[in-house]
């Protein structure tokens, strides 16, 4: 992909029109010493074609410098890299930091947004931001309270700013915006709260809103065709949401935007997932609740969807579909095609064909994953592409107040938002993952604007019968739906992968570890313990001809949330509980980076 | 506790938010006692006071002559007379009973259950703390139960340099108020050792008076 685009910025150099507004981005994603997207690329592969950081040497990897952020929650995300200025991020209160490469990272700028520290307290999981982003000389931020703001690259002076949501109904903004030609594109958390999943478009140039399109409600807000837009190559018809939820439920129903985005420029469209259906109590809004749970693909000009696909219909654990969609050209059953590839927090790898939406696999990734036999897999069934759910699992057939137990995967996924790795030197997605199952049990909830909408009860402990870990880190074979080969490890992967032309494939881990593996096995070549847990992600730059390797420490977030104390399986009887290792035994919290590079 | 005084306390916690709205300062965290949230909230990842000295998280409830069961702090949490399929003490403080055999009163399980859905997302699993909000289960020991409500109805905020922290008041969302004696109740049992982690094993059933204030707050 990185290939690819290379060689579109060279023929849009070559043509010597004017440059177009989308360009900049395009053409600072093309510098490989630069790291100038959040996912590395618009395809999201988290690639990098440095090389000199190699499988070989990667062993004498040492600490070059570190940076401490002066905030203690979690650090999600990763520092871009433009030009000779690397931009640092922060958890609330969303913090900027512009550091001199030139000038042993000595700050050029600063900025501190004034937010209301209430927004603080509707934020579900910790006030974690998963980090900046760079066009046409502008750094954008998302801050905590639904603010977005254009800051002058050079200065940090505010050009100008939108706030795309309210925080006193629950709407808050942890995603990282990603600006698509004229336009940046703004998701929204909190289904939690109950809140109405939509991505914002605002126009690049001053903030003004372009268009929006919502997850849940009627056809024009959604911004679909009846007729053209597509579910698995058949029209969604007329009314495709109102009819999946009963009453004014969608007004309430979550399927929220917070996870990471792509695009294609060939094919102009971007893709996301949506979150969860609020509340987590499943008896109380019947019906498929679309589009929940659904991979989108949309017009980037204009918002219009070109097809749709939900993988978990009238959601019963919370598997948010907001996770990654990957862009590869690959060959797939002797055939080139343009692919997506998704690893959905249900447990399932998902792999469809990026122009019509098709889906071409779907496959578990964890093997312990057990809410479903699998998704019906033929275009002449009734129920193609909907995953056949096992009725000892599902807390919509046991019923509120039911204790369903044994679920595989947690409410947090067999994967949450850290994203995976795509080489195309191996054809291999490196995937960070959890290994931890739940008993879950829905009950009756009130709505309250602003207040928690959650409506069930989870206990949560490592897979059973497993290694016992709660984590595993994998290489993935999209094409044929296969684990390659699986790390295990004691507590859930929470860093995102990067995978580099030097063959070394790079992740965190919750005690704090950078760890370094082969490409091709697996096998762990480096590792160096950083001051906090990470649940950053991975990123790589050059500067001065000699290639870094950066990462953010500061534990926190979901897995803050759940693993602090360590997990219990009440199953296991009393005995077990406690028995488990905590979090709190490996590490305490923190706010740093760590900048390593070869010696010499 | 009786459904007037959850009535009167709900006031409370609306007048609260209304504090809170127009920029009041609250008061709570002078106020409240120096061993509570704000300080468990600094100890952050050592949710199980592993890392840390919490001699009083760990000790037992002190049994005095006549089987009387109190905190180290000399609160009575002896369970005296039922309300509303409620436990509480001679003094109306809510309290926690677990049979010899290990099974709780209903409204003990139901502070589990709530806990763990309004709760949980910020304190963690079981009342042990998570990387940023302070272990319930230890809060509860020190706290007295009139500061506990104070807080949950009211909220509370320690932002400055050093942190971030921030709970919403919960003083209008029924989903906590109409239990909040039950996740007392259940933080106490958990704080005293006497409730494990993870979903109570056997419990009692839900009693018709437990029925009858339910709906009636939850409607009212």
């Amino acid at each position: 992909m990185k290939t690819l685009m290379n060689g579109a910025c060279l023929a849009l150099l070559m043509s010597g029109t004017a440059v177009l507004a989308n360009d900049s981005v395009l053409a600072e994603i093309a510098k490989p010493q630069q790291w100038a997207i959040q996912m590395g690329d618009y395809a999201n592969t988290r690639y990098s074609t440095l090389d000199q950081i190699n499988k070989d040497n990667v062993k004498d990897l040492r600490v070059a410098w570190t940076f401490s952020t002066g905030v203690l929650r979690g650090h999600e995300g990763s520092p871009l890299v433009i030009g000779d200025v690397m931009y640092v991020h922060t958890p609330f209160p969303n913090k900027v930091f512009a550091l001199d490469l030139n000038d042993n990272g000595k700050i050029l700028w600063r900025y501190e947004p004034q937010q209301d520290p209430n927004v603080i307290a509707v934020m579900c999981c910790d006030t974690v931001y998963r980090g900046l982003s760079y066009a046409d000389g502008m750094i954008l931020l998302g801050q905590a309270d639904t603010t977005v703001v254009a800051l002058d690259a050079k200065t940090g002076e505010a050009k100008w700013s939108t706030k795309i949501g309210d925080p006193a109904i629950g709407e808050t903004l942890t995603a990282t915006v990603v600006p698509v030609k004229d336009k940046v594109l703004v998701g929204v958390s909190g289904g939690e709260y109950g809140v109405r999943g939509r991505m914002t478009a605002l126009n690049l140039a001053d903030g003004s809103e372009a268009w929006k399109a919502w997850s849940t409600g009627p056809d024009e807000e959604l911004l679909v065709d009846p007729e053209t837009t597509t579910h698995l190559g058949k029209p969604i018809g007329a009314d495709s949401s109102l009819s999946s939820w009963e009453g004014d439920q969608w007004k309430i129903g979550g399927g929220t935007i917070w996870g990471w985005f792509s695009y294609d420029p060939d094919l102009n469209l971007v893709y996301y997932g949506t979150g969860n259906p609020s509340t987590w109590n499943p008896s109380q809004r019947p019906g498929d609740n679309k589009w929940s749970m659904t991979i989108m693909a949309r017009d980037a000009d204009t918002g219009m969807a070109k097809w749709f696909y939900q993988m978990t219909p009238h959601d019963e654990w919370d598997y948010d579909g907001v996770n990654e969609m990957i862009l590869t050209n690959q060959t797939i059953d002797g055939q080139e095609r343009k692919l997506l590839t998704h690893f959905d927090r249900n447990g399932l790898a998902y792999t469809l064909d990026r122009e019509t939406g098709e889906l071409l696999v779907a496959e578990k990734y964890d093997p312990v994953v057990n809410w479903t036999t699998g998704v019906d897999m033929d275009p002449n069934s009734e129920t193609y592409g909907r995953p056949a759910v096992v009725a000892e699992y599902s807390t919509a057939q046991n019923g509120e107040d039911e204790n369903t137990t044994g679920v595989c995967p947690a409410a947090l996924g067999t994967k949450d938002q850290q994203p995976a790795a795509f080489s195309p030197k191996t054809n291999l997605f490196y995937v960070p993952t959890n290994h931890v199952c739940m008993d879950y049990e829905p009950f009756r909830v009130a709505y309250t604007a602003g207040q928690p909408y959650v409506g069930a009860t989870l206990s949560m402990y490592p897979a059973p019968n497993s290694h016992g870990g709660m984590g595993n880190f994998i290489a993935w074979d999209n094409t044929t739906g296969e684990i390659k080969w699986s790390i295990p490890e004691q507590f859930s992967v929470w860093s995102g992968a990067l995978a580099t032309a030097g063959d070394v494939v790079f992740y965190g881990t919750l005690e704090g570890y950078l760890k370094a593996v082969d490409a091709q096995t697996g096998e762990e070549l480096y590792k160096f313990k950083t001051p906090s847990g990470i649940i950053g992600n991975v990123m790589t730059y050059e500067h001065g001809g000699k290639q870094y390797i950066g990462i953010l420490s500061g534990v926190g977030g979901w897995a803050g949330i759940g693993l602090a104390a360590g997990l219990t399986n009440p199953n296991d009887g009393l005995g077990a509980v406690g028995g488990y290792a905590s979090l709190s035994q490996y590490t305490e919290l923190g706010g740093q980076l760590t900048v390593f590079e070869l010696p010499g | 506790m009786t459904s007037k005084t959850t009535a009167s306390l709900m006031a409370i916690g609306v007048a609260c938010m209304i504090g809170a709205l127009t920029g009041t300062a609250l008061a709570q965290s002078a106020d409240t006692p120096p061993a509570q949230a704000g300080a468990g909230a600094a100890a952050a990842v050592s949710g199980d006071g592993g890392q840390q000295q919490q001699p009083a998280a760990e000790a037992p409830a002190g049994q005095e002559a006549g089987g009387k069961q109190a905190l180290p702090n000399g609160q009575d949490i002896t369970p005296d007379h039922m309300e509303n399929g409620r436990w509480y003490t001679a003094e109306d403080i809510p309290t926690f009973k677990i049979a010899e055999d290990g099974t709780v009163d209903w409204a003990t399980f139901s502070g589990y259950r709530r806990y763990s859905a309004e709760c949980h997302v910020c304190h963690g699993p079981d009342g042990e703390g998570s990387t940023y909000a302070p272990a319930l289960k230890n809060s509860v020991l020190n706290l007295g139960y009139y500061d506990f409500l104070e807080i949950a109805a009211s909220g509370k905020q320690e932002v400055n340099t050093a942190a971030n922290l921030v709970m919403p008041a919960f003083g209008t969302n029924k989903n906590v108020w109409c239990y909040i004696d039950d996740i007392y109740a259940y933080l106490l049992a958990r704080g005293v050792g006497e409730l494990p982690r993870g979903r109570p094993a056997k419990r009692e059933d839900k009693s018709e008076e437990f029925v009858a204030q339910e709906d009636s707050c939850m409607s009212g």
